[in-house]
C-alpha cells in the first residue's frame, strides 16, 4: 500500500514536471521548426530566448501587466530575427556563423540592457507572473489530472500553438509554400512563389516562438531576469526538432522526452539512487545523433537546409 | 529604400575594395562600441586606450592575452581544416572538453608516481599526443557518421557536444573527484604545468603549442598534396571523386585534425591555466575559436593575430570594466558587430549603393 503511493506520487511529480520543463523548449521548437522547413537553419535562437526574456521581465517590470510583458517579448523576438533573416536571406551569409555570433551579440546586448535599464547594484525584483489554471473536474482526475491539466496558462496557449502550427504547415497554402521552398527553392521559385519572402517568414516565426519562449520562462517559471538563465534551450531545441522530424505534433513528444530525462534526473537524485544523473541527462542527445547520423534510414530533414538561395 | 542598391554585374574580386569593407567595419563597430561606453565614461577613446593598454600595452597584460589567445588559436586552426575541407563542424566545445579530461587524466596519473620518472619534455610530448588522439577520435566519430551513413555533420556535432560535456561532469563529480565540496578533480602536480616563458608574466608554453600548430597547419594547407586534397574535398567533392580523391576519407581525416586541434585547446587550458579539471571549463570558446577563423577567412596565417586582437579585447573589457564600471558586455557586442559587418559587408560585393546626385541614365550600361 506504502509503497503503491510512493510510487504513485513518484510518477505524479515527474511527469508533471516533465510536462511543465518542455514547455518552453517546445515553444522555441515549434518556431524554429519552420524556419528549418523553409530552408534556414537558425542556430540564433539561442540569442533570441535570452532577448524575449528580458523583453518580458523589463515591460513587466514597468508595467505591472505580464500579459503585456508576453506581447513585448515577441515582438522582440521578432524585431531580433529581422536582422538574423537579413543576413540569412539577402545578404546569404553562412547561416551557422551568423547564428552563433548572434548567440554572442544577444548576450552582450541583454546584459548591456538589463544594466542600462536597471543599474548593477539592486538586487533583481521579482515581478508578476502568468498564473497557472486548474481546469475544473479534469485536474481532479486521479494520476492525469495533476499531471496534465493545472499548469501556467502558456502550456495550454502552447499547446494550442502546436495544433495551429501543424495545421497551417500541412493544411494550408503558407505551409504548402514553406515546405516547398525548403526542399527546392528554385522549383518553388519558378511556380511563382518568392523564396526571400517565405524564408523571411519562416525566421520571423521562429523569432516570434524564441521570444515567446524567452517569456514563457520568465513570466511562468523564473519571475526574474539574470543573463544566464538561458543555458542551451535553444541547442535543446534544435535537438527536439530533429529528433521530432520537422512536425510539430512529434516535436511536442520529443520536448517531453527531454523533459522527461531532465525531470527523472532531479527526482532520481531526490531517491538518492546509485545511477549517474548524467547518463540519463545524455541520453535524448545520443538519441538526436542518432536520428541524424543516418544509421536508421534517411533522415528527414529539410533539403535545402543551410543552403542559401540565388536565383539563376 | 531598395532602389538605393543597384546589382552588380559580377560581385568585385578587388583586394582594396574588400580590405576596405573590412576597415570600415571594424570602424563602424568601434564607433557602435563608442556610443554603449557614453553612459558610464566621459570619454570613450579613453575607454578603448585604457582597454588596449590593459591588454597589449604592458608585459602582465600581454601574458594574459597570449594565454587567452592561445586556445582560441587552436581551435581557430581546427576550424579552417574542417571548413577549408567542406566539413562544417561545430563541436569544439565538445571536443576541448575532451582534449582537457585527457590532459588532466594522464597528468593525475603523474600525480600517482607511475609516470614520475619520466623528464618533463616526454610528458609534455606524450600528454600532447594523447589528448590530440582523444579529440580526434571523438570529432572522427562525426566524420565516419556522415561519410558511412551520410548523416548532417553540422547537427551531429552541435549534439556531441552536449554528451562531451556531461561526460566531464560525470568524471568530475565521480570517479575523478577530489575530496570537498567543489565537482572538480585535485590540482594537478606543478611539474605538469606548463612552464612559463616571459619572467614576471602569467604568459605560458600554450601559446608556443599554438604556433608550432599553426606552422604545421600552414604547412600542410598550402605546401602538402594532403591538404591540397583536403581543400578540392571541400570545394568541390564531386570533382574531387572523379580526380580520384576518396571523399569519405578525407573528410574523416579532417574531422580527426580539427577534433584533435580542439582537444589542444582543453591540453592548454587544463594544463596552463586552470590546473585542474572542472565542469563547464570551456566557456564558449569551441564558438569563439569559430568565429576569430572566419575573421581570419579561414586562413591559418591570419588565425594568429586575429585570435591575440580578439583576446585582447576581452582581457582590456575586464580591466576597464574593473576601472571604470562599464560592463564588459559592450565588448561582446563589439566583437560580434565586427564579425556581423564583415559579413555583411559581403553584400556590398553583388550591390553598389546608387547616389542620388548620379542620373540613372550614366549608370545604366553597368546593369
Amino acid at each position: 500500500m506504502f509503497d503503491d503511493f510512493v510510487v504513485s506520487s513518484f510518477l505524479v511529480t515527474w511527469l508533471a514536471a516533465s510536462v511543465r520543463l518542455a514547455g518552453p523548449l517546445l515553444l522555441t521548437a515549434l518556431g524554429e521548426i519552420f524556419a528549418e522547413r523553409s530552408g534556414v537553419l537558425n542556430v540564433g535562437i539561442e540569442g533570441t530566448i535570452l532577448i524575449g526574456a528580458l523583453a518580458a521581465y523589463l515591460v513587466t517590470y514597468q508595467s505591472g501587466t505580464p500579459w503585456t510583458g508576453f506581447a513585448a517579448a515577441i515582438l522582440a523576438g521578432i524585431l531580433a530575427n529581422l536582422l538574423l533573416a537579413w543576413m540569412y536571406v539577402t545578404v546569404r551569409a553562412n547561416q551557422v556563423v551568423v547564428g552563433i555570433v548572434f548567440n554572442i551579440l544577444a548576450l552582450g546586448a541583454a546584459s548591456y540592457g538589463y544594466r542600462l535599464a536597471l543599474g548593477s547594484a539592486s538586487n533583481p525584483e521579482l515581478i508578476p507572473m502568468i498564473g497557472s489554471v486548474t481546469i475544473p473536474y479534469l485536474s481532479s482526475i486521479p494520476l492525469v489530472g495533476p499531471i496534465l491539466f493545472s499548469h501556467s496558462i502558456l502550456l495550454y496557449v502552447t499547446i494550442a500553438a502546436v495544433l495551429a502550427g501543424e495545421f497551417v504547415l500541412f493544411r494550408t497554402r503558407f505551409g504548402l509554400n514553406v515546405r516547398a521552398v525548403g526542399e527546392n527553392p528554385h522549383a518553388a521559385a519558378n511556380a511563382g512563389i518568392s523564396v526571400s519572402r517565405i524564408r523571411y517568414a519562416g525566421v520571423l516565426l521562429s523569432g516570434a516562438g524564441a521570444g515567446a519562449a524567452g517569456g514563457y520562462l520568465v513570466l511562468a517559471q523564473i519571475g526574474l531576469f539574470r543573463d544566464t538563465i538561458v543555458v542551451g534551450q535553444g541547442f535543446i531545441a534544435l535537438a527536439i526538432v530533429i529528433f521530432g522530424r520537422w512536425r510539430p505534433i512529434y516535436a511536442a513528444f520529443a520536448a517531453l522526452a527531454f523533459g522527461a530525462a531532465d525531470a527523472l534526473q532531479l527526482s532520481l537524485q531526490l531517491f538518492s539512487f546509485d545511477l549517474p544523473p548524467q547518463l540519463l541527462l545524455s541520453l535524448p542527445y545520443v538519441l538526436t545523433i542518432v536520428a541524424v547520423s543516418g544509421l536508421i534510414g534517411r533522415a528527414a530533414q529539410p533539403a535545402a537546409l543551410m543552403e542559401p538561395y540565388r536565383p539563376n | 529604400m531598395w532602389n538605393m542598391f543597384e546589382r552588380r554585374l559580377a560581385p568585385t574580386e578587388s583586394p582594396w575594395a574588400i580590405a576596405a569593407m573590412t576597415f570600415g567595419s571594424v570602424v563602424l563597430a568601434f564607433l557602435i562600441g563608442a556610443v554603449l561606453f557614453l553612459p558610464f565614461v566621459s570619454n570613450p577613446i579613453d575607454a578603448y586606450v585604457s582597454l588596449f593598454e590593459a591588454s597589449l600595452g604592458s608585459m602582465r597584460g600581454l601574458g594574459i592575452t597570449l594565454n587567452r589567445a592561445a586556445p582560441l588559436i587552436v581551435i581557430a586552426l581546427g576550424t579552417c581544416v574542417a571548413w577549408r575541407a567542406g566539413f562544417g563542424y561545430l563541436g569544439f566545445e565538445g571536443c576541448l572538453t575532451i582534449g582537457a579530461a585527457a590532459s588532466a587524466w594522464f597528468a593525475l596519473l603523474a600525480l600517482d608516481g607511475g609516470l614520475a620518472f619520466i623528464p618533463s619534455i616526454l610528458f609534455f610530448a606524450v600528454a600532447i599526443c594523447i589528448s590530440f588522439g582523444a579529440g580526434g577520435a571523438w570529432a572522427g566519430g562525426v566524420g565516419l557518421f556522415r561519410s558511412r551513413f551520410g548523416g548532417n555533420e553540422v547537427l551531429i556535432s552541435l549534439m556531441t557536444n552536449y554528451v562531451a560535456a556531461f561526460i566531464v561532469q560525470y568524471l568530475v563529480s565521480g570517479p575523478m573527484r577530489a575530496p570537498g565540496s567543489l565537482p572538480q578533480t585535485p590540482r594537478l602536480p606543478t611539474e605538469t604545468w606548463l612552464p612559463g616563458i616571459i619572467p614576471e608574466t602569467r604568459a605560458h608554453a600554450g601559446i608556443l603549442i599554438a604556433l608550432a600548430a599553426t606552422g604545421l597547419v600552414w604547412l600542410l594547407m598550402s605546401r602538402m598534396r594532403l591538404g591540397y586534397e583536403l581543400i578540392v574535398t571541400g570545394l568541390n567533392p564531386f570533382a574531387a571523386r572523379y580526380g580520384g580523391i576518396n571523399v569519405g576519407r578525407r573528410y574523416v581525416l579532417a574531422a580527426f585534425l580539427a577534433g584533435g586541434l580542439g582537444a589542444l585547446a582543453g591540453l592548454i587550458e587544463v594544463l596552463g591555466t586552470q590546473h585542474r579539471l572542472l565542469d563547464g571549463l570551456s566557456g564558449g570558446i569551441g564558438f569563439i575559436g569559430i568565429v576569430v577563423a572566419l575573421l581570419a577567412k579561414l586562413n591559418p596565417l591570419a588565425v594568429v593575430p586575429t585570435a591575440v586582437l580578439y583576446a585582447a579585447l576581452s582581457v582590456g573589457a575586464d580591466a576597464v570594466q574593473r576601472s571604470t564600471g562599464a560592463p564588459s558586455s559592450i565588448i561582446f557586442i563589439l566583437q560580434s558587430l565586427i564579425v556581423l559587418f564583415v559579413m555583411a559587408s559581403d553584400f556590398l560585393r553583388y550591390w553598389t549603393i546608387r547616389l542620388p546626385f548620379k542620373s540613372p541614365g550614366s549608370e545604366s550600361g553597368k546593369v
